[in-house]
Parts: structure tokens; C-alpha cells; sequence
């Protein structure tokens, strides 16, 4: 096998085909986008060389600054709401029953299950403020029943709360995942030690889970920025552009306006955003921690 | 699926002694067509009519086989330029006869010119091919006549003793009126945003009646939308948003739902085109409610200059054959039995599915339902149309962010003048 591992013919023959899928489904067409992005490519026919004018035009379009703004939002709204409560919930989970334990684990994780289509349009019916489920609800309550949850003002905090009840369930399984593989010998020294469940969660629990919450804030950032599916079934970025996200606002200038060129230079910082953003994660999750 | 054949199968008979020389193909070699499509449901509307038309032409020429590909609009329009970008387009495809759409794609030369003289028997309504044309050439044939109208639920205006408003103005109190007996007045698709855009053409056609093409047109190239009318169009769309003549959240409501809270009876009226006229004939719909659809036309601003037949219509979808494709001749012959008078027009027709471009008339039958006889009179007596609206009439680019920013003036979040402004800023 070492002598397998020293041939360079072997070496390559083993690399070559992941290189070659790396670079033509990769790298190209980042490097085609690049291209695009110096250019008015409408889709269709000729185009023309532009320079930086994509880049330029995007600094000041208040759609795309409000786009990134919401994905930034989102990616906020991950960190601090869902997976502070998927990491709670996966350490009680694990001190669950089994058939509690299996249950609730499922119970967590069925919306991922269900289509990102189907899940938009039960929100959106859940929604709709002339039958909407939450506005019969209100009416129960004594309230008048006619808020419209997706329209002005309510509508970014609205698709933020599905993104983020969507979400839970991957970043609890994994946080569940992380949790199970600790050593329970800790656990029991604690206990031994007169350690509280608080206690064991933050000095036990938290610490060696730093690895995990890496991994998993990562992810999250990075799917923030690329949320575009619910959003664009749910709301299409609507009412004007409030509900906006960088993915969909890419997809609409690149499939809508047929704007390739100007699409195409926001999917290039798009990228650097998301490098950027996977750099900055690894400096506050340094590795010697 | 019987009905579906059973029509084929009529319609392959009727035609056949008119096609002689066409069967003689029968016994060249097989040609596949391929059709790509915006009609994704091939049992129900559109689609159906063409579908049957495609069995029937299969039927005739059995060495021809017809492969369709059928997406919704704007996943249809996505992939045709992914097509077009590509080296293989489809053989047949379904076009829009409207500058934002027809442009971009006569100009890459993506099109066939078809030959005009071809259909000079076909009954093509006067200026129907207008907006497949360019240069003084055709590149595709319309197949059908869109009217915007207002549907409403006749049973609860007689029940509630509402009249048909005769002005605006009476359009406005009468949705006052609906809104106190705890009613939507007007089922609005805002989610979809273009139907906002088609009321603000409403309002400009109810206050001018003529010349509303035009003066869009010349807005739209020149980005100077000083003429009032424009501005007056703008408000009215926002004053009827907030006097709640469209339901609560109709920026997020989308066709389905916008349709459903009309043949719920939860609105009293609804706001759509001619398209939608099968739902008169649409058995999911309760009978109270499908048997009392009727409907009537946005009544005029300005009486002075609007006659109460201008009509909001233009005639949109089509059909072209491309110019690369692989079958081009058994493409054109496919068009141009698709639309032999006796084929699209007729099937249409007969089965309140929309209004072709062709006159249709000839196959009226006196069992249509109440709403095609009004359509027929309605546009029978019409004086003037407007053509395409604003957002149909610019880029691809114009009508994404017409759409967009015509919502946020509805819902009041940009003015009138912020919405006017973002226009002309398109025009470079």
C-alpha cells in the first residue's frame, strides 16, 4: 500500500478526475462569471465590454444593498435565534427518554423533511390575512384579524421566522449528532463532582462542542447567503424588493431582466462575500481552540 | 382524455379533404417536431386546445411525431433563453408579441420569417400580427385576444341590490358600498405585480380612449412621463388601494388565491383578463357562483374623451418557428394548420377557453356561456383598444422593475413621482 500511495502515476490517476471535475464545474464557470461580469450580456446575441460599469452600477443599487442587507439579517438571525435554541434543545433532547428522545428528534427535523415548495405555500396560507391561520387565531384573542403579515414593514420579520423554523431541525440534528458523541464518562464525573445541569452544560457541554458549532455556524452563514428557494416562493422578494436576498436578486437580474452581465458580477461578489465570510468564521473559531 | 381524442379525431376528418397534399406526407420518413410550450397543463385551457390540435395533425401525418415540452411563463421564458443561448432550439415555440419579450429575440435572428400571404385567409383580427412583425416582416402568429374586464359574482350585486357602475367614480362608492357589507369589492393578483401595471394602462385607456399606445410608447423610448395622464393613472391605482377596493394583502396575494376569493364568494368582484373566462365553465367552481360569473368593463374616467367601448386588449401570447430549427418546413406546416380557422379559433371557442386572434364569430353557436357572449358583444362593439401595457412595452429589464416599483406605489411605499422617476432612469 505505501508503495501504491509513493507512485506518482497512482497519485494522479486518483487525483486527476476530481481535478477535472474540480476545475470544469467549478472554476470555470467562476471564471466565466468573471468574464460575464465585464460585460452587457443580455443572454442573446452579441455583447459588449464594459469594464467595471457592472461593479459600479451595483454600488449604488439600493436593491442589492438591501438584498445583502437581509441575507446579512438572516445569517444574524441564525446565530443568535436558532442555533442558541437548537444547541438547548439537542442538550435536552439527549437527556430525553428514548421514546421522548426519538419522537421529539422527529418531531424537530419534519419540516426539513417536507418540500421547500410545500413549505412556502403552507406559510403562505398560514399567512394570508383574509384566512390566514394566524389571523383567525388573533381574531380569538379579541384582536381585529386584518394584519397583513407579508406586506410592508412585517414582511422581512415574517419570511425570517420561517427561514429560521425551516432551519432548526439540521442544526439541532447535527448539535444532537455532537452531543451524543461526548464521552458520558464527563457527564458522570460531574454529577459525581455535584455539577448542575447548567453547569455541565457550559463547562462540559458547550466546550467540546466547539468544533461542531464551527461547522455548523458556518453552514448556516453561508446557506443564509444563499437562501433563495422560500424566499423566492413565498414572497418573490416582495411587496417592491423589501424581502430581497442576494441569491434571488442574482436570479432575478440574470432570469428576469436578462441583465447575464450584471448578474453575473453579482454572483462574483457574491462568492468573495461568502469567502470572506467563511475566513472571518474561521478567525473567531481559531483552530487551537 | 375521451373528449380530448374524440375532438382530435373530428377536427383530423374536417381537415383532411383541405389538406390532401399535406397527407401525401404520410408516406415520406418520420420527422419529429419539437414544441416547447408555456401551456404545462395539456388537459385543461389552453394547453388542451393545443394538444388536440397537435393529435389531430398526428393523426393526418402519421410519419410526424410531436414532442412537447411544456414549462409555466417564467420558467418557460428562463430555459428559452438557455435554449436560444444554446445551438438547438426547439422547432416550434411559444413567443410574446410584445416588445419586452420579441425584441431581443428578432433581433439575435433566433425567429423564421414566416410568409405573409400564407394567412391571408386565416381571419387574423386587423393589427393582431402587429407585435410579431418587425421590419414589415412576420415571425409569428397571435393566438389569442386578451380584454382585461371585471368579472363579478351577479347573484350577490342582484342579492345586495349593487348596480354596474357607469363612471369611475361609481366604481369607487359602489367598493365603498361592497366593503360595508363586509365584502372584498375587487379580487386583486398584486403578488404577481403585472396586473397592477395592466390597471394603470386601465386607468390611462378609461381617461384618454385613444391613442394610449402611442403616447406609452413614446414615454417609454423617451422617459418623459410629464403628460398628466400618466401621473393621474398613478394615483387613481393608489387611491384605490387605499380605499381597500382590492382585499387586505394584495401585494401578496398570487393568481390562485386572488381567483379563489372571488369563486369562494368571498369577493364580489375580480379583476383579470378574458383568459379566465373558463371559469364559467370550470366544474370545481360552485354552481351559485360559476353560473352567475359575468362581467363588465372598467367604466370611464373621462367621458369626454373615453367612450365607454375602449377596450383594455392586446393580443400577447403566439406562436413563431425558429429560424435554426432542425424540422423547419413540418414546423411551419404544424403553425399554420394550428391556426386553419377551423382548428385553434373553433376549439377555443367552443370551449370558453379564451378569444383567438381570428375572428371568431363564424363559430358562434348560441350556447356559449353568458360571459363569451358578453366578451363577443363587448369587443363586437369596441372602438378603440389600447394595445400592450406599460410594462409589455419596454426591455426585459423595464418590466422587472416596472413591476416592482408599481407595487410599491400601490402599497403607498414610493410616490407617484419616485415611480415615474425609476422609469425614465431605464431609458439609457
Amino acid at each position: 500500500m505505501q508503495k501504491a500511495y509513493s507512485n506518482k502515476k497512482i497519485i494522479f490517476t486518483l487525483v486527476f478526475p476530481g481535478l477535472l471535475m474540480f476545475t470544469f464545474a467549478v472554476l470555470a464557470p467562476i471564471c466565466l462569471s468573471v468574464y460575464y461580469g465585464f460585460t452587457d450580456f443580455s443572454g442573446l446575441g452579441k455583447f459588449n465590454f464594459i469594464g467595471f460599469k457592472n461593479y459600479q452600477e451595483m454600488m449604488k443599487d439600493k436593491n442589492f444593498w438591501m438584498s445583502l442587507r437581509n441575507s446579512v439579517l438572516l445569517a444574524a438571525g441564525f446565530i443568535v435565534i436558532q442555533h442558541p435554541l437548537a444547541i438547548i434543545t439537542a442538550a435536552l433532547l439527549d437527556r430525553m427518554g428514548r421514546k421522548a428522545e426519538g419522537f421529539f428528534r422527529c418531531v424537530y427535523f419534519l419540516p426539513n423533511v417536507i418540500s421547500v415548495a410545500v413549505i412556502a405555500y403552507l406559510w403562505k396560507f398560514i399567512y394570508n390575512p383574509n384566512f390566514g391561520l394566524l389571523n383567525n387565531i388573533a381574531k380569538l384573542f379579541g384582536f381585529s384579524g386584518k394584519t397583513n403579515w407579508l406586506g410592508t414593514g412585517t414582511a422581512i420579520w415574517s419570511v425570517l421566522i420561517v427561514l429560521i423554523w425551516h432551519g432548526f431541525g439540521w442544526g439541532m440534528l447535527i448539535y444532537y449528532t455532537g452531543i451524543k458523541n461526548i464521552d458520558p464518562v464527563l457527564y458522570e464525573a460531574a454529577a459525581i463532582d455535584g455539577a448542575d445541569n447548567k453547569q455541565t452544560f457550559l463547562r462540559i457541554t458547550l466546550p467540546l462542542m466547539k468544533p461542531v458549532i464551527e461547522v455548523n455556524v458556518t453552514l448556516a452563514v453561508i446557506s443564509a447567503l444563499k437562501q433563495m428557494e422560500t424566499v423566492y416562493l413565498l414572497t418573490a422578494g416582495g411587496p417592491g424588493n423589501e424581502t430581497q436576498f442576494m441569491a434571488n436578486y442574482l436570479y432575478k437580474q440574470a432570469f428576469s431582466s436578462f441583465r447575464y452581465g450584471y448578474g453575473n458580477a453579482i454572483s462574483v461578489i457574491f462568492v468573495l462575500i461568502c469567502i470572506l465570510a467563511t475566513r472571518l468564521l474561521s478567525k473567531v473559531f481559531p483552530k487551537e481552540a | 382524455m375521451k373528449l380530448r381524442k374524440a375532438m382530435a379525431a373530428g377536427i383530423a376528418v374536417a381537415t383532411a379533404f383541405s389538406m390532401m397534399p399535406m397527407s401525401a406526407m404520410a408516406e415520406e420518413e418520420p420527422v419529429t417536431i419539437k414544441v416547447f410550450s408555456n401551456n404545462p397543463d395539456r388537459t385543461a385551457d389552453q394547453g388542451l386546445v393545443e394538444q388536440t390540435i397537435f393529435d389531430a395533425y398526428m393523426v393526418e401525418h402519421p410519419n410526424v411525431t410531436i414532442d412537447v415540452e411544456a414549462l409555466d411563463d417564467e420558467a418557460y421564458k428562463t430555459k428559452f433563453k438557455a435554449y436560444a443561448a444554446g445551438s438547438e432550439m426547439p422547432d416550434l415555440v411559444s413567443v410574446w408579441g410584445q416588445p419586452g419579450f420579441i425584441d431581443e429575440v428578432i433581433d439575435a435572428g433566433i425567429l423564421a420569417e414566416l410568409n405573409q400571404d400564407d394567412y391571408a385567409d386565416y381571419g387574423f383580427i386587423s393589427g393582431s400580427t402587429d407585435g410579431f412583425s418587425a421590419d414589415g416582416k412576420l415571425y409569428g402568429l397571435p393566438r389569442n385576444t386578451d380584454v382585461i374586464v371585471m368579472y363579478y359574482n351577479a347573484k350577490m350585486f342582484e342579492d345586495n341590490g349593487w348596480e354596474i357602475p357607469a363612471t369611475y367614480d361609481d366604481f369607487l362608492t359602489l367598493a365603498d358600498t361592497i366593503n360595508e357589507a363586509g365584502i372584498i369589492p375587487v379580487a386583486m393578483d398584486g403578488g404577481d405585480k403585472w396586473p397592477l401595471y395592466i390597471y394603470l394602462t386601465d386607468m390611462i385607456q378609461k381617461s384618454e380612449g385613444e391613442g394610449v399606445l402611442q403616447k406609452t410608447l413614446d414615454a417609454i423610448s423617451s422617459g418623459d412621463y410629464s403628460d398628466p395622464v400618466f401621473a393621474d393613472a398613478a394615483n387613481k391605482l393608489r387611491e384605490a388601494a387605499e380605499r381597500n377596493v382590492f382585499e387586505i394583502g394584495f401585494e401578496t396575494t398570487d393568481y390562485g388565491t386572488a381567483q379563489n376569493l372571488f369563486t369562494n364568494g368571498q369577493a364580489a368582484m375580480y379583476y383579470m383578463g378574458s383568459w379566465d373566462m373558463s371559469m364559467a365553465t370550470n366544474q370545481d367552481i360552485p354552481d351559485e357562483i360559476r353560473e352567475n360569473i359575468r362581467i363588465f368593463n372598467m367604466p370611464v374616467i373621462n367621458s369626454d374623451k373615453a367612450a365607454s367601448t375602449a377596450l383594455t386588449a392586446w393580443n400577447g401570447g403566439g406562436y413563431s418557428v425558429t429560424a435554426n430549427a432542425a424540422n423547419k418546413e413540418a414546423a411551419i406546416d404544424l403553425l399554420n394548420y394550428m391556426f386553419l380557422p377551423e382548428n385553434w379559433t373553433r376549439i377555443a371557442w367552443e370551449n370558453g377557453v379564451c378569444m383567438s386572434a381570428q375572428d371568431f364569430s363564424q363559430f358562434a353557436t348560441g350556447t356559449e356561456t353568458e360571459v363569451q357572449k358578453q366578451l363577443m358583444d363587448m369587443v363586437s362593439a369596441s372602438t378603440n383598444v389600447s394595445g400592450s401595457p406599460l410594462g409589455d412595452l419596454g426591455t426585459s429589464e423595464y418590466k422587472t422593475v416596472c413591476e416592482d416599483t408599481v407595487q410599491q406605489l400601490a402599497i403607498g411605499s414610493i410616490s407617484t413621482e419616485d415611480f415615474y422617476a425609476g422609469l425614465s432612469a431605464l431609458v439609457k
